[in-house]
C-alpha cells in the first residue's frame, strides 16, 4: 500500500482553514493519480492504492469539515462517498479470491475444488464490480469532482486570508 | 457508524489545538466500544470498533506533522489495532459466505438429483453418485473450519492486545504528549558571559 503523500507546510502553528486546502489538495491528487489501468483485474494493487487514497481524501474533508462551506462540502462528500463504495465493489472481491486462493493452496489437494467453486463466485462480482467501478469513474469524471474538489480546497484557504486581513486591519 | 461530531473547531485557529481536540474526541469514541467488543459475539461492535480505529489513525497521520512522534506512534498504534480487527471482520465476512455457498450446491445437487428421478418411485442412494458438486464439499467444510478457528485466534489475541493497551494507559498517554507537543521549544540557558 502506497504511503500517504506528506502534506507539505503543516506546522503546528499553521491555521486550520490553510492545513484544511493544502491537505485536500494532496489527497485528490493521491486519489486520481491512480486511476489509469485500474479496470485490468490481473494488476488488483492499482484499485487498492485508489480506494487508500479515497479513504485519506475522506478522512481529510472529514476532520477539515468545519473549514468548507458546508452545502458544496457535503454534496462532494457523498460522491467521494460512492466513488470508494464502487472501489470497494471491485476490491472485495479482489481481497476474497486472493484470500481463497492462498488458502486452497495450503488445503489437501482433494480439498481444492471447493475453494475454487467459491473463487469463481467471486470472480463473477468482481466482474460487476468493474462494472459499477467504471460506472463510477465516468460519473466523477462527468462532474468534474476532481476540479470541485480543488475549488472547495481553496476556499478553506480564503477563509484564512479573511481572517489574516482581519488581523492586519486591527 | 456515524462519527461522532467535534465541538469547537476553529478554522482560524492553530492546527494543534484544532487536532487535539479531534483526537480527544476520536480516542473516547474507540474506547467507548471496548467492553461489548470483547464479547465475540457482538461482530457489529467489532466493526464499529474497526472503523473508529480507522478514524483516529486518519486523524493522527494527518496532523501528525503538527503533533509530532506521539501522532505518529498513535497512527501506528491504531493501525496496528485497525489490521487486526480487519482480519477478524473477513473472517465474519467469509464464514457466512461459505455456509451459503455449500447451501446452494445442495440445493443444486438435490435439484440435479430430482430431475434425473422424474417418474421413478423412489430414490436410489447411489444416485448421490452423480451429484455434480459432490466432490466440492469437503474442501468448503474444511475451509469452514478453518476461518472458525482463525477468527477464534485472532479475537483472542485482539483482546490481549487491547487490554494491553489499557493497561499501558495509551489512551491518557497519547493525550498528554500530544498536549505538549506543538508548544515553541524553550529557549537554551544562555551561559554565563555570553553576551
Amino acid at each position: 500500500m502506497a504511503k500517504a503523500a506528506p502534506i507539505p507546510g503543516l506546522e503546528a502553528d499553521t491555521l486550520f482553514g490553510a492545513a484544511a486546502a493544502a491537505a485536500v489538495e494532496v489527497r485528490v491528487g493521491e486519489v486520481f493519480a491512480h486511476s489509469e489501468g485500474i479496470l485490468d483485474v490481473s494488476d488488483i494493487e492499482r484499485v487498492h492504492a485508489m480506494r487508500v487514497a479515497t479513504r485519506r481524501l475522506r478522512a481529510a474533508l472529514e476532520v477539515f469539515g468545519a473549514c468548507f462551506p458546508k452545502k458544496e462540502h457535503r454534496r462532494v462528500l457523498g460522491e467521494v462517498k460512492a466513488l470508494a463504495d464502487a472501489l470497494g465493489e471491485r476490491r472485495d472481491p479482489d481481497v476474497a479470491i486472493e484470500e481463497l486462493e492462498k488458502v486452497g493452496r495450503k488445503l489437501a489437494k482433494a480439498d481444492a475444488a471447493g475453494v475454487a467453486s467459491l473463487v469463481a463466485v467471486h470472480r463473477a462480482e468482481q466482474a460487476r464490480g468493474n462494472e459499477v467501478l467504471s460506472a463510477a469513474l465516468d460519473s466523477a469524471a462527468e462532474a468534474r469532482l476532481a476540479d470541485r474538489l480543488m475549488a472547495l480546497a481553496e476556499s478553506a484557504r480564503a477563509v484564512d486570508v479573511e481572517a489574516a486581513e482581519d488581523e492586519v486591519a486591527s | 457508524m456515524k462519527a461522532r461530531r467535534v465541538k469547537g473547531l476553529d478554522c482560524d485557529g492553530r492546527l494543534d489545538d484544532n487536532a487535539r481536540r479531534i483526537v480527544k474526541v476520536r480516542l473516547d469514541e474507540l474506547r467507548s466500544f471496548a467492553p461489548k467488543a470483547l464479547n465475540p459475539t457482538e461482530v457489529e461492535t467489532l466493526h464499529d470498533m474497526r472503523i473508529a480505529a480507522k478514524r483516529l489513525r486518519y486523524v493522527l497521520e494527518i496532523t501528525s506533522p503538527a503533533l509530532g512522534s506521539a501522532a505518529e506512534e498513535g497512527a501506528q498504534a491504531a493501525k496496528e489495532l485497525q489490521d487486526l480487527l480487519g482480519k477478524i471482520h473477513d473472517c465474519d465476512v467469509m464464514t457466512p459466505r461459505v455456509r451459503a455457498h455449500v447451501k446452494l450446491l445442495r440445493l443444486e445437487d438435490a435439484e440435479y438429483l430430482r430431475r434425473g428421478a422424474q417418474g421413478a418411485e423412489d430414490l436410489s442412494p447411489r444416485a448421490a453418485r452423480a451429484a455434480p458438486n459432490r466432490m466440492r464439499y469437503r474442501g468448503l467444510e474444511a475451509l469452514h473450519a478453518y476461518l472458525s478457528a482463525r477468527r477464534a485466534v485472532l479475537f483472542e489475541r485482539f483482546v490481549t492486545h487491547w487490554e494491553g493497551l489499557e493497561a499501558s494507559g495509551f489512551a491518557a498517554d497519547l493525550e498528554a504528549r500530544l498536549r505538549n507537543s506543538g508548544e515553541p521549544t524553550p529557549a537554551a540557558p544562555v551561559a554565563a558571559g555570553t553576551p
